[in-house]
Protein backbone atom coordinates (compact mmCIF):
# COMPACT_ATOMS: atom_id res chain seq x y z
CA UNK A 1 0.00 0.00 0.00
CA UNK A 2 2.73 2.74 0.69
CA UNK A 3 4.64 1.98 -2.67
CA UNK A 4 1.02 2.39 -4.54
CA UNK A 5 1.14 5.55 -2.54
CA UNK A 6 3.63 6.83 -2.89
CA UNK A 7 3.85 5.59 -6.87
CA UNK A 8 0.20 7.30 -7.11
CA UNK A 9 1.35 10.31 -5.50
CA UNK A 10 4.33 10.57 -7.94
CA UNK A 11 2.43 10.38 -10.76
CA UNK A 12 0.33 13.12 -9.42
CA UNK A 13 3.24 15.69 -8.71
CA UNK A 14 4.44 15.03 -12.31
CA UNK A 15 0.74 15.65 -13.93
CA UNK A 16 0.79 18.71 -12.24
CA UNK A 17 4.65 19.48 -13.62
CA UNK A 18 3.77 18.39 -17.09
CA UNK A 19 0.48 20.53 -16.72
CA UNK A 20 2.15 24.07 -15.45
CA UNK A 21 5.11 23.87 -18.10
CA UNK A 22 2.68 23.36 -21.06
CA UNK A 23 0.19 26.23 -19.63
CA UNK A 24 3.66 28.32 -19.63
CA UNK A 25 4.78 27.24 -22.91
CA UNK A 26 1.24 28.31 -24.51
CA UNK A 27 1.57 31.91 -22.35
CA UNK A 28 5.43 32.08 -24.15
CA UNK A 29 3.93 30.99 -28.02
CA UNK A 30 0.88 32.87 -28.16
CA UNK A 31 1.37 35.78 -30.63
CA UNK A 32 1.61 39.84 -28.65
CA UNK A 33 2.25 39.48 -25.11
CA UNK A 34 0.98 39.61 -22.38
CA UNK A 35 2.16 42.93 -20.68
CA UNK A 36 0.85 44.40 -23.85
CA UNK A 37 -2.73 43.29 -23.54
CA UNK A 38 -2.91 43.99 -19.33
CA UNK A 39 -1.64 47.58 -20.19
CA UNK A 40 -4.29 48.35 -23.21
CA UNK A 41 -3.29 50.29 -26.32
CA UNK A 42 -2.75 53.43 -24.42
CA UNK A 43 0.66 52.38 -22.87
CA UNK A 44 3.93 53.31 -24.08
CA UNK A 45 7.07 50.89 -24.54
CA UNK A 46 8.57 51.68 -21.62
CA UNK A 47 5.50 51.34 -19.47
CA UNK A 48 5.05 47.76 -21.16
CA UNK A 49 8.68 46.89 -20.99
CA UNK A 50 8.53 48.02 -17.09
CA UNK A 51 5.61 45.43 -16.59
CA UNK A 52 7.47 42.75 -18.40
CA UNK A 53 10.43 42.60 -16.45
CA UNK A 54 8.25 42.64 -13.13
CA UNK A 55 6.13 39.88 -14.41
CA UNK A 56 9.52 38.04 -15.17
CA UNK A 57 8.54 37.76 -19.03
CA UNK A 58 12.10 39.37 -20.10
CA UNK A 59 13.73 36.22 -19.03
CA UNK A 60 14.59 33.11 -21.25
CA UNK A 61 11.29 30.98 -21.14
CA UNK A 62 13.60 27.88 -19.22
CA UNK A 63 14.38 30.56 -16.39
CA UNK A 64 10.89 31.05 -16.46
CA UNK A 65 9.96 27.61 -15.95
CA UNK A 66 12.08 26.97 -13.52
CA UNK A 67 11.69 30.22 -11.42
CA UNK A 68 7.35 29.37 -11.42
CA UNK A 69 7.88 25.92 -9.88
CA UNK A 70 10.90 26.97 -6.77
CA UNK A 71 8.35 29.51 -6.20
CA UNK A 72 5.59 27.30 -6.71
CA UNK A 73 7.31 24.90 -3.46
CA UNK A 74 7.42 28.06 -1.30
CA UNK A 75 3.63 28.76 -1.92
CA UNK A 76 4.30 31.85 -3.92
CA UNK A 77 1.61 31.84 -7.10
CA UNK A 78 3.37 35.72 -8.38
CA UNK A 79 2.03 38.73 -7.54
CA UNK A 80 -1.34 40.22 -8.54
CA UNK A 81 0.75 43.87 -10.89
CA UNK A 82 -2.49 45.58 -10.38
CA UNK A 83 -3.53 45.58 -6.57
CA UNK A 84 -0.14 44.96 -5.41
CA UNK A 85 -1.07 41.61 -3.63
CA UNK A 86 0.38 38.16 -3.94
CA UNK A 87 -1.69 36.03 -6.08
CA UNK A 88 -2.05 32.93 -3.61
CA UNK A 89 -3.19 35.06 -0.99
CA UNK A 90 -6.27 36.73 -3.66
CA UNK A 91 -7.19 33.07 -4.48
CA UNK A 92 -6.91 31.20 -1.44
CA UNK A 93 -9.30 34.05 -0.68
CA UNK A 94 -11.49 32.79 -2.77
CA UNK A 95 -11.57 29.23 -2.54
CA UNK A 96 -13.62 28.47 0.53
CA UNK A 97 -16.71 29.74 -1.33
CA UNK A 98 -16.28 27.35 -3.96
CA UNK A 99 -15.68 24.45 -1.90
CA UNK A 100 -18.45 25.29 -0.07
CA UNK A 101 -20.70 25.20 -3.20
CA UNK A 102 -19.03 22.03 -4.35
CA UNK A 103 -19.43 20.61 -0.91
CA UNK A 104 -23.49 22.16 -0.95
CA UNK A 105 -23.72 20.70 -4.34
CA UNK A 106 -22.35 17.31 -4.10
CA UNK A 107 -23.35 15.67 -0.37
CA UNK A 108 -27.28 16.02 -1.09
CA UNK A 109 -27.49 14.06 -4.13
CA UNK A 110 -24.80 11.47 -2.77
CA UNK A 111 -27.38 10.88 0.11
CA UNK A 112 -30.36 10.80 -2.11
CA UNK A 113 -28.67 9.08 -5.02
CA UNK A 114 -27.78 6.18 -2.96
CA UNK A 115 -31.17 5.84 -1.05
CA UNK A 116 -32.83 5.36 -4.53
CA UNK A 117 -29.90 3.29 -5.90
CA UNK A 118 -30.64 0.65 -2.92
CA UNK A 119 -34.38 1.21 -3.36
CA UNK A 120 -34.58 0.45 -7.02
CA UNK A 121 -31.95 -1.79 -7.26
CA UNK A 122 -34.24 -3.84 -4.42
CA UNK A 123 -37.44 -3.14 -5.98
CA UNK A 124 -36.39 -3.66 -9.43
CA UNK A 125 -39.28 -2.27 -11.92
CA UNK A 126 -40.75 -0.55 -9.39
CA UNK A 127 -42.17 2.94 -10.25
CA UNK A 128 -39.60 4.49 -8.44
CA UNK A 129 -36.79 2.44 -10.20
CA UNK A 130 -38.29 3.27 -13.37
CA UNK A 131 -38.70 7.14 -12.53
CA UNK A 132 -34.80 7.33 -11.29
CA UNK A 133 -34.42 5.67 -14.55
CA UNK A 134 -35.98 8.60 -16.48
CA UNK A 135 -34.76 11.58 -14.23
CA UNK A 136 -31.16 10.21 -14.70
CA UNK A 137 -31.43 11.04 -18.66
CA UNK A 138 -34.05 13.61 -18.50
CA UNK A 139 -32.21 16.00 -15.83
CA UNK A 140 -28.36 14.94 -17.17
CA UNK A 141 -30.06 16.66 -20.48
CA UNK A 142 -29.70 20.66 -18.88
CA UNK A 143 -26.17 21.66 -18.19
CA UNK A 144 -25.75 23.22 -14.96
CA UNK A 145 -25.39 26.41 -15.86
CA UNK A 146 -28.89 25.96 -17.72
CA UNK A 147 -30.37 24.54 -14.67
CA UNK A 148 -29.11 27.69 -12.46
CA UNK A 149 -30.96 29.97 -14.37
CA UNK A 150 -34.52 27.94 -14.54
CA UNK A 151 -33.47 28.15 -10.36
CA UNK A 152 -32.85 32.02 -10.50
CA UNK A 153 -35.88 32.79 -12.44
CA UNK A 154 -38.28 30.42 -10.62
CA UNK A 155 -37.38 30.57 -7.07
CA UNK A 156 -35.54 33.92 -6.71
CA UNK A 157 -37.16 36.32 -9.30
CA UNK A 158 -41.12 35.02 -9.00
CA UNK A 159 -41.69 33.14 -6.04
CA UNK A 160 -39.05 35.35 -4.18
CA UNK A 161 -38.17 32.19 -2.11
CA UNK A 162 -34.76 32.27 -1.30
CA UNK A 163 -31.86 35.19 -2.19
CA UNK A 164 -30.87 35.83 -5.80
CA UNK A 165 -27.08 36.87 -5.32
CA UNK A 166 -24.53 36.62 -3.19
CA UNK A 167 -23.29 34.21 -0.61
CA UNK A 168 -24.66 35.81 2.60
CA UNK A 169 -23.27 36.89 6.08
CA UNK A 170 -20.07 35.27 6.57
CA UNK A 171 -20.81 34.94 10.38
CA UNK A 172 -24.05 33.62 10.11
CA UNK A 173 -24.34 29.44 9.01
CA UNK A 174 -27.70 29.84 8.71
CA UNK A 175 -27.75 32.69 6.32
CA UNK A 176 -24.85 31.07 4.50
CA UNK A 177 -27.18 27.76 4.47
CA UNK A 178 -30.07 29.89 2.77
CA UNK A 179 -27.65 32.02 -0.09
CA UNK A 180 -25.80 28.07 -1.09
CA UNK A 181 -28.77 26.40 -1.21
CA UNK A 182 -29.96 27.22 -5.11
CA UNK A 183 -26.86 26.98 -6.30
CA UNK A 184 -26.23 23.84 -4.35
CA UNK A 185 -29.52 22.53 -5.86
CA UNK A 186 -28.47 23.79 -9.27
CA UNK A 187 -25.31 21.79 -9.71
CA UNK A 188 -26.33 18.43 -7.49
CA UNK A 189 -29.84 17.91 -9.50
CA UNK A 190 -28.37 16.27 -12.33
CA UNK A 191 -25.63 13.71 -9.93
CA UNK A 192 -28.89 12.60 -7.98
CA UNK A 193 -30.45 10.43 -11.01
CA UNK A 194 -26.84 9.65 -12.09
CA UNK A 195 -25.53 8.72 -8.92
CA UNK A 196 -28.74 6.70 -8.33
CA UNK A 197 -27.90 4.67 -11.41
CA UNK A 198 -24.63 4.09 -10.99
CA UNK A 199 -24.93 2.54 -6.98
CA UNK A 200 -27.91 0.54 -8.41
CA UNK A 201 -26.21 -1.25 -11.00
CA UNK A 202 -23.64 -1.90 -8.57
CA UNK A 203 -25.47 -3.01 -5.86
CA UNK A 204 -27.17 -5.64 -8.75
CA UNK A 205 -23.85 -6.90 -9.24
CA UNK A 206 -22.68 -7.16 -5.64
CA UNK A 207 -26.29 -9.36 -4.65
CA UNK A 208 -25.11 -11.91 -7.11
CA UNK A 209 -22.54 -12.60 -5.29
CA UNK A 210 -21.40 -15.73 -3.32
CA UNK A 211 -21.22 -14.05 0.18
CA UNK A 212 -24.73 -12.50 0.01
CA UNK A 213 -26.25 -15.76 -0.75
CA UNK A 214 -24.93 -17.15 1.91
CA UNK A 215 -26.26 -14.63 3.92
CA UNK A 216 -29.30 -15.09 2.82
CA UNK A 217 -28.81 -19.04 3.38
CA UNK A 218 -28.35 -17.97 6.51
CA UNK A 219 -31.82 -16.08 7.39
CA UNK A 220 -30.45 -12.90 7.43
CA UNK A 221 -33.43 -10.35 6.76
CA UNK A 222 -33.48 -8.83 3.38
CA UNK A 223 -33.15 -5.21 5.11
CA UNK A 224 -29.66 -6.48 6.69
CA UNK A 225 -28.42 -7.95 3.56
CA UNK A 226 -28.81 -4.88 1.50
CA UNK A 227 -27.81 -2.26 3.70
CA UNK A 228 -25.58 -3.82 6.03
CA UNK A 229 -23.45 -6.20 3.75
CA UNK A 230 -24.33 -5.19 -0.21
CA UNK A 231 -24.02 -1.49 0.49
CA UNK A 232 -20.45 -1.71 1.96
CA UNK A 233 -19.53 -2.56 -1.57
CA UNK A 234 -22.11 -1.19 -3.72
CA UNK A 235 -20.99 2.28 -2.50
CA UNK A 236 -17.67 2.01 -3.66
CA UNK A 237 -17.84 3.45 -7.39
CA UNK A 238 -18.65 6.47 -5.80
CA UNK A 239 -15.51 7.36 -4.17
CA UNK A 240 -14.19 7.22 -8.08
CA UNK A 241 -16.79 9.00 -9.20
CA UNK A 242 -16.38 11.60 -6.86
CA UNK A 243 -12.58 12.25 -7.98
CA UNK A 244 -13.22 12.46 -11.44
CA UNK A 245 -16.45 14.49 -10.73
CA UNK A 246 -13.89 17.24 -8.97
CA UNK A 247 -13.33 18.38 -12.30
CA UNK A 248 -17.31 18.69 -13.54
CA UNK A 249 -17.67 20.02 -10.58
CA UNK A 250 -15.60 22.68 -10.33
CA UNK A 251 -16.51 23.60 -13.72
CA UNK A 252 -20.14 23.62 -12.95
CA UNK A 253 -19.13 26.51 -9.97
CA UNK A 254 -18.19 28.82 -12.64
CA UNK A 255 -21.09 29.15 -14.00
CA UNK A 256 -23.24 29.11 -11.41
CA UNK A 257 -20.82 31.45 -9.37
CA UNK A 258 -21.40 33.95 -12.12
CA UNK A 259 -25.01 33.46 -12.24
CA UNK A 260 -25.70 34.10 -8.95
CA UNK A 261 -23.02 36.51 -8.47
CA UNK A 262 -21.70 34.73 -5.53
CA UNK A 263 -17.56 35.06 -5.11
CA UNK A 264 -15.32 32.14 -5.71
CA UNK A 265 -12.71 30.97 -7.96
CA UNK A 266 -14.57 31.04 -11.09
CA UNK A 267 -16.17 34.59 -10.59
CA UNK A 268 -12.28 35.03 -9.57
CA UNK A 269 -11.29 33.74 -13.17
CA UNK A 270 -13.81 35.79 -15.01
CA UNK A 271 -13.64 38.89 -13.70
CA UNK A 272 -9.68 39.06 -13.94
CA UNK A 273 -9.91 37.58 -17.29
CA UNK A 274 -12.41 41.13 -18.41
CA UNK A 275 -9.66 43.01 -16.65
CA UNK A 276 -6.60 41.04 -18.09
CA UNK A 277 -5.34 40.52 -14.88
CA UNK A 278 -2.97 37.18 -16.35
CA UNK A 279 -1.20 36.43 -13.00
CA UNK A 280 -4.70 35.62 -11.43
CA UNK A 281 -6.01 33.38 -14.07
CA UNK A 282 -2.54 31.59 -14.15
CA UNK A 283 -3.03 31.19 -10.54
CA UNK A 284 -6.88 30.30 -10.35
CA UNK A 285 -6.44 28.20 -12.73
CA UNK A 286 -3.08 26.38 -11.31
CA UNK A 287 -4.46 26.10 -7.95
CA UNK A 288 -7.86 24.44 -9.27
CA UNK A 289 -6.36 21.80 -11.29
CA UNK A 290 -4.17 20.84 -8.69
CA UNK A 291 -7.47 20.50 -6.79
CA UNK A 292 -8.51 18.30 -9.67
CA UNK A 293 -5.70 16.18 -9.81
CA UNK A 294 -5.45 15.77 -5.93
CA UNK A 295 -8.65 14.63 -5.65
CA UNK A 296 -8.69 12.27 -8.50
CA UNK A 297 -5.09 11.02 -6.52
CA UNK A 298 -7.31 10.41 -3.36
CA UNK A 299 -10.18 9.01 -4.60
CA UNK A 300 -7.31 6.55 -6.00
CA UNK A 301 -5.76 5.89 -2.91
CA UNK A 302 -8.95 5.33 -1.06
CA UNK A 303 -10.39 2.47 -3.63
CA UNK A 304 -7.26 1.17 -3.65
CA UNK A 305 -7.37 0.98 0.43
CA UNK A 306 -10.43 -0.71 0.24
CA UNK A 307 -10.15 -2.61 -2.55
CA UNK A 308 -6.58 -5.17 -2.71
CA UNK A 309 -7.47 -5.88 -6.07
CA UNK A 310 -7.01 -2.06 -7.64
CA UNK A 311 -3.45 -1.93 -5.63
CA UNK A 312 -1.92 -4.31 -8.35
CA UNK A 313 -3.43 -2.54 -11.67
CA UNK A 314 -1.17 0.92 -11.71
CA UNK B 1 -24.95 -7.61 -50.34
CA UNK B 2 -24.42 -9.30 -47.20
CA UNK B 3 -23.15 -5.60 -45.73
CA UNK B 4 -26.25 -4.09 -47.02
CA UNK B 5 -28.47 -6.20 -45.32
CA UNK B 6 -26.49 -5.40 -41.72
CA UNK B 7 -27.16 -2.02 -42.49
CA UNK B 8 -30.87 -2.37 -43.02
CA UNK B 9 -31.22 -4.49 -39.97
CA UNK B 10 -29.18 -1.66 -37.51
CA UNK B 11 -31.96 0.90 -39.18
CA UNK B 12 -34.89 -1.34 -38.33
CA UNK B 13 -33.51 -1.80 -34.82
CA UNK B 14 -33.18 2.18 -34.03
CA UNK B 15 -36.45 2.09 -35.46
CA UNK B 16 -38.16 -0.21 -33.52
CA UNK B 17 -36.84 1.51 -30.48
CA UNK B 18 -39.63 4.71 -29.38
CA UNK B 19 -36.69 6.45 -27.89
CA UNK B 20 -34.03 5.70 -30.68
CA UNK B 21 -36.28 7.13 -33.06
CA UNK B 22 -37.44 9.72 -30.73
CA UNK B 23 -33.80 10.77 -30.63
CA UNK B 24 -33.31 10.48 -34.72
CA UNK B 25 -35.81 12.39 -35.75
CA UNK B 26 -34.60 15.56 -33.11
CA UNK B 27 -31.42 15.22 -34.48
CA UNK B 28 -33.14 15.40 -38.22
CA UNK B 29 -34.64 18.32 -36.95
CA UNK B 30 -31.74 20.03 -35.53
CA UNK B 31 -29.38 19.64 -38.74
CA UNK B 32 -32.33 20.07 -40.84
CA UNK B 33 -33.33 23.76 -39.09
CA UNK B 34 -29.59 24.64 -38.61
CA UNK B 35 -29.14 23.70 -42.66
CA UNK B 36 -31.90 25.99 -43.94
CA UNK B 37 -31.87 28.36 -40.79
CA UNK B 38 -32.19 31.40 -43.16
CA UNK B 39 -35.13 30.71 -45.37
CA UNK B 40 -36.91 29.09 -42.10
CA UNK B 41 -36.05 32.50 -40.02
CA UNK B 42 -39.16 34.41 -39.62
CA UNK B 43 -37.04 37.78 -39.09
CA UNK B 44 -33.51 38.46 -39.80
CA UNK B 45 -31.94 37.62 -36.28
CA UNK B 46 -29.90 40.74 -36.12
CA UNK B 47 -32.48 43.35 -37.21
CA UNK B 48 -32.97 45.83 -34.74
CA UNK B 49 -36.71 46.66 -34.38
CA UNK B 50 -36.93 49.14 -31.04
CA UNK B 51 -40.73 49.41 -31.41
CA UNK B 52 -40.69 46.30 -30.72
CA UNK B 53 -38.40 45.76 -27.77
CA UNK B 54 -39.16 43.37 -24.92
CA UNK B 55 -42.11 41.56 -26.24
CA UNK B 56 -43.60 39.02 -25.19
CA UNK B 57 -44.72 35.83 -27.66
CA UNK B 58 -47.20 37.74 -30.05
CA UNK B 59 -48.62 36.31 -33.65
CA UNK B 60 -45.26 37.31 -35.19
CA UNK B 61 -42.96 37.33 -33.05
CA UNK B 62 -43.16 33.60 -31.57
CA UNK B 63 -41.02 33.65 -28.54
CA UNK B 64 -41.31 37.27 -28.26
CA UNK B 65 -38.22 39.81 -28.24
CA UNK B 66 -35.40 40.96 -26.94
CA UNK B 67 -33.79 44.29 -25.71
CA UNK B 68 -33.24 45.91 -29.21
CA UNK B 69 -36.62 44.02 -30.94
CA UNK B 70 -34.85 41.15 -32.34
CA UNK B 71 -36.69 38.24 -33.25
CA UNK B 72 -35.81 35.54 -30.46
CA UNK B 73 -37.51 32.76 -32.60
CA UNK B 74 -35.21 33.72 -35.76
CA UNK B 75 -32.22 33.68 -33.28
CA UNK B 76 -32.97 30.64 -31.72
CA UNK B 77 -32.90 28.78 -35.37
CA UNK B 78 -29.69 30.75 -36.24
CA UNK B 79 -27.96 29.50 -33.03
CA UNK B 80 -28.54 26.42 -33.83
CA UNK B 81 -26.04 26.46 -37.26
CA UNK B 82 -23.42 28.41 -34.84
CA UNK B 83 -23.57 25.25 -32.61
CA UNK B 84 -23.32 22.47 -34.85
CA UNK B 85 -20.96 24.95 -36.63
CA UNK B 86 -19.10 24.83 -33.09
CA UNK B 87 -19.84 20.70 -32.75
CA UNK B 88 -19.16 19.27 -35.61
CA UNK B 89 -16.09 19.93 -36.55
CA UNK B 90 -14.25 20.27 -33.22
CA UNK B 91 -15.75 16.66 -32.62
CA UNK B 92 -14.34 15.33 -35.90
CA UNK B 93 -11.22 17.16 -35.20
CA UNK B 94 -10.83 15.76 -31.55
CA UNK B 95 -11.77 11.70 -33.25
CA UNK B 96 -9.28 11.98 -35.87
CA UNK B 97 -6.05 13.48 -32.89
CA UNK B 98 -7.36 10.80 -30.74
CA UNK B 99 -7.43 7.72 -33.20
CA UNK B 100 -3.83 8.26 -34.72
CA UNK B 101 -2.33 8.92 -31.17
CA UNK B 102 -4.16 6.23 -29.23
CA UNK B 103 -3.63 3.59 -32.18
CA UNK B 104 0.56 4.52 -32.20
CA UNK B 105 0.29 4.36 -28.42
CA UNK B 106 -1.28 1.09 -28.90
CA UNK B 107 0.74 -0.76 -31.30
CA UNK B 108 4.08 1.37 -30.66
CA UNK B 109 6.80 1.03 -28.23
CA UNK B 110 6.46 1.21 -24.61
CA UNK B 111 7.90 4.29 -24.38
CA UNK B 112 5.56 6.17 -26.96
CA UNK B 113 2.85 4.90 -25.37
CA UNK B 114 3.88 6.33 -22.01
CA UNK B 115 4.72 9.38 -23.15
CA UNK B 116 1.66 9.82 -25.09
CA UNK B 117 -0.47 8.91 -21.93
CA UNK B 118 1.20 10.93 -19.84
CA UNK B 119 0.20 13.46 -22.16
CA UNK B 120 -3.62 12.30 -22.41
CA UNK B 121 -3.46 12.50 -18.72
CA UNK B 122 -1.79 15.98 -18.20
CA UNK B 123 -4.52 17.05 -20.50
CA UNK B 124 -7.53 15.74 -18.88
CA UNK B 125 -5.65 17.07 -15.18
CA UNK B 126 -7.66 20.55 -16.43
CA UNK B 127 -11.23 21.21 -15.46
CA UNK B 128 -12.53 21.64 -18.65
CA UNK B 129 -14.02 25.09 -18.03
CA UNK B 130 -10.77 26.66 -16.54
CA UNK B 131 -8.74 25.36 -19.90
CA UNK B 132 -11.29 26.68 -21.64
CA UNK B 133 -11.12 30.13 -19.66
CA UNK B 134 -7.12 30.20 -19.79
CA UNK B 135 -7.00 29.81 -23.61
CA UNK B 136 -9.42 32.58 -23.63
CA UNK B 137 -7.20 34.69 -21.62
CA UNK B 138 -4.72 34.12 -24.13
CA UNK B 139 -6.15 34.41 -27.40
CA UNK B 140 -9.25 36.28 -26.59
CA UNK B 141 -12.48 34.76 -27.09
CA UNK B 142 -13.80 33.50 -30.43
CA UNK B 143 -15.55 30.15 -31.72
CA UNK B 144 -11.90 28.85 -33.04
CA UNK B 145 -11.10 29.29 -29.09
CA UNK B 146 -14.31 26.90 -28.10
CA UNK B 147 -13.01 24.40 -30.77
CA UNK B 148 -9.36 24.23 -30.01
CA UNK B 149 -10.19 23.36 -25.99
CA UNK B 150 -13.04 20.70 -27.39
CA UNK B 151 -9.91 18.82 -29.42
CA UNK B 152 -7.36 19.48 -26.31
CA UNK B 153 -9.96 18.11 -23.67
CA UNK B 154 -11.83 15.28 -26.11
CA UNK B 155 -8.77 14.15 -27.87
CA UNK B 156 -7.00 12.42 -24.52
CA UNK B 157 -10.77 10.34 -23.99
CA UNK B 158 -11.57 9.30 -27.33
CA UNK B 159 -7.27 8.23 -27.89
CA UNK B 160 -7.80 5.99 -24.28
CA UNK B 161 -10.61 3.85 -25.58
CA UNK B 162 -8.49 3.84 -29.14
CA UNK B 163 -5.23 3.02 -26.87
CA UNK B 164 -6.90 -0.18 -25.11
CA UNK B 165 -8.84 -1.46 -28.49
CA UNK B 166 -5.85 -1.39 -30.40
CA UNK B 167 -3.56 -3.25 -27.83
CA UNK B 168 -6.60 -5.59 -27.71
CA UNK B 169 -6.72 -6.62 -31.71
CA UNK B 170 -2.51 -6.27 -31.89
CA UNK B 171 -2.23 -9.89 -30.44
CA UNK B 172 -5.04 -11.26 -32.98
CA UNK B 173 -3.95 -13.55 -35.19
CA UNK B 174 -4.62 -11.27 -38.33
CA UNK B 175 -2.38 -8.81 -37.11
CA UNK B 176 0.00 -11.16 -36.18
CA UNK B 177 -0.24 -12.69 -40.05
CA UNK B 178 -0.05 -9.53 -41.54
CA UNK B 179 3.34 -8.56 -39.30
CA UNK B 180 5.05 -11.78 -40.61
CA UNK B 181 3.79 -11.12 -44.33
CA UNK B 182 6.07 -7.69 -43.33
CA UNK B 183 3.51 -5.27 -43.47
CA UNK B 184 4.46 -1.98 -41.40
CA UNK B 185 2.72 0.01 -38.67
CA UNK B 186 0.88 2.48 -40.84
CA UNK B 187 -0.11 0.14 -42.96
CA UNK B 188 -1.62 -2.60 -39.91
CA UNK B 189 -3.36 0.68 -38.27
CA UNK B 190 -5.09 2.35 -41.22
CA UNK B 191 -6.14 -0.61 -42.83
CA UNK B 192 -6.55 -3.99 -40.42
CA UNK B 193 -7.27 -1.63 -36.96
CA UNK B 194 -9.06 1.29 -38.00
CA UNK B 195 -11.96 -0.07 -39.35
CA UNK B 196 -12.67 -2.45 -36.36
CA UNK B 197 -12.57 -0.17 -33.79
CA UNK B 198 -13.57 3.14 -35.61
CA UNK B 199 -17.65 2.63 -34.97
CA UNK B 200 -17.45 2.39 -31.65
CA UNK B 201 -15.64 6.02 -31.54
CA UNK B 202 -18.12 7.02 -33.45
CA UNK B 203 -20.98 6.47 -31.55
CA UNK B 204 -19.30 7.54 -28.51
CA UNK B 205 -18.38 10.89 -30.12
CA UNK B 206 -21.72 11.67 -31.76
CA UNK B 207 -22.55 11.34 -27.77
CA UNK B 208 -20.39 13.67 -26.68
CA UNK B 209 -21.75 16.56 -29.69
CA UNK B 210 -24.28 18.06 -26.63
CA UNK B 211 -21.31 18.42 -24.02
CA UNK B 212 -19.42 20.40 -27.14
CA UNK B 213 -22.98 22.31 -27.84
CA UNK B 214 -23.06 22.92 -23.77
CA UNK B 215 -19.48 24.17 -23.48
CA UNK B 216 -19.97 26.63 -26.37
CA UNK B 217 -23.39 28.01 -25.16
CA UNK B 218 -21.88 27.99 -21.71
CA UNK B 219 -18.77 30.43 -23.00
CA UNK B 220 -20.80 32.85 -24.98
CA UNK B 221 -23.52 32.80 -22.00
CA UNK B 222 -20.08 34.58 -20.04
CA UNK B 223 -19.17 36.46 -22.96
CA UNK B 224 -16.47 34.74 -23.98
CA UNK B 225 -17.31 32.77 -27.01
CA UNK B 226 -19.36 34.38 -30.10
CA UNK B 227 -18.91 37.91 -30.42
CA UNK B 228 -22.44 39.72 -30.51
CA UNK B 229 -24.22 40.02 -32.90
CA UNK B 230 -23.43 36.64 -33.83
CA UNK B 231 -26.98 34.51 -32.25
CA UNK B 232 -26.44 31.77 -30.44
CA UNK B 233 -28.26 29.84 -27.84
CA UNK B 234 -25.69 30.62 -25.02
CA UNK B 235 -26.11 34.56 -26.34
CA UNK B 236 -29.39 34.06 -25.46
CA UNK B 237 -29.28 32.99 -22.82
CA UNK B 238 -26.81 36.10 -21.57
CA UNK B 239 -29.83 38.12 -22.62
CA UNK B 240 -31.79 36.57 -20.79
CA UNK B 241 -29.91 36.34 -17.63
CA UNK B 242 -29.72 40.50 -18.05
CA UNK B 243 -32.93 40.46 -18.51
CA UNK B 244 -34.59 38.11 -16.21
CA UNK B 245 -36.24 40.23 -14.16
CA UNK B 246 -38.28 41.64 -17.74
CA UNK B 247 -39.30 38.41 -19.35
CA UNK B 248 -38.41 34.86 -18.98
CA UNK B 249 -38.40 34.32 -22.90
CA UNK B 250 -35.41 34.51 -23.77
CA UNK B 251 -34.43 31.70 -21.34
CA UNK B 252 -36.67 29.49 -22.31
CA UNK B 253 -35.46 30.08 -26.37
CA UNK B 254 -31.81 29.65 -25.14
CA UNK B 255 -32.50 26.64 -22.69
CA UNK B 256 -35.14 24.86 -24.91
CA UNK B 257 -32.80 23.75 -27.57
CA UNK B 258 -30.07 22.55 -25.49
CA UNK B 259 -32.16 20.60 -23.24
CA UNK B 260 -33.79 19.16 -26.83
CA UNK B 261 -30.46 18.36 -28.34
CA UNK B 262 -28.82 16.56 -25.58
CA UNK B 263 -31.88 14.40 -25.43
CA UNK B 264 -32.10 13.60 -28.83
CA UNK B 265 -28.40 12.66 -29.21
CA UNK B 266 -28.51 10.51 -25.91
CA UNK B 267 -31.74 8.77 -26.99
CA UNK B 268 -30.05 8.00 -30.47
CA UNK B 269 -26.93 7.29 -29.55
CA UNK B 270 -27.88 4.46 -26.76
CA UNK B 271 -29.77 3.27 -29.65
CA UNK B 272 -26.88 3.23 -31.80
CA UNK B 273 -24.97 1.47 -28.89
CA UNK B 274 -27.20 -1.13 -28.59
CA UNK B 275 -27.40 -2.22 -32.34
CA UNK B 276 -23.26 -1.64 -32.25
CA UNK B 277 -23.35 -4.23 -29.20
CA UNK B 278 -25.58 -6.98 -29.30
CA UNK B 279 -24.51 -8.04 -25.88
CA UNK B 280 -26.23 -4.89 -24.71
CA UNK B 281 -29.63 -5.45 -26.88
CA UNK B 282 -30.09 -8.67 -25.29
CA UNK B 283 -30.07 -7.36 -21.28
CA UNK B 284 -32.03 -4.65 -22.09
Amino acid sequence: MLFYTIKRLGLAALIIVVAMTLLLVMVHMVPGDPARTMLGPRATPEMQEALRIRMGLDKPLITQIGLFFLNLLRGDLGMDVFENRPVATIVFEQLPYTLELIAAAIIWPVVLGTILGVYSASHRNSLIDRLTGVLSIAVVAAPAFVVSLFALLIFAVQLQWLPAIGAGDPDSFADRLRYLALPGFSIGLSWVGYIARMVRASMLEVLGEPHIRTARAFGLSEWRIHYGYALKLGILPIITMLGVGMGFLLSAAVFTEMVFARPGIGKLVIDSITSRNYPVVMGAVLVSTMLFVLSTAIADLANAALDPRVRKAL
Amino acid sequence: MKQQSELLKSAKLILRDPLGLLGLVIVIALVGSAIFAPSLAPFNPTAIDMKARLSGPTASHWLGTDQLGRDTFSRMILGGRVALQVALPSIAAALGLGLLLGMVAGYGPRWLDNAIMLLFDTLRSFPTVMLALSFVALVGPSLGTVMLVVIVTSAPIYGRIARTQTMTLKSSEFITAEEAMGARMPRILLIHILPNILGTLVVLASMDIPAVIALEAGLSFLGMGVKPPTPSWGSLLKDGYALIRSTPWLIIAGALPIVMTTLGFTFLGEALRDVADPKLRRTR
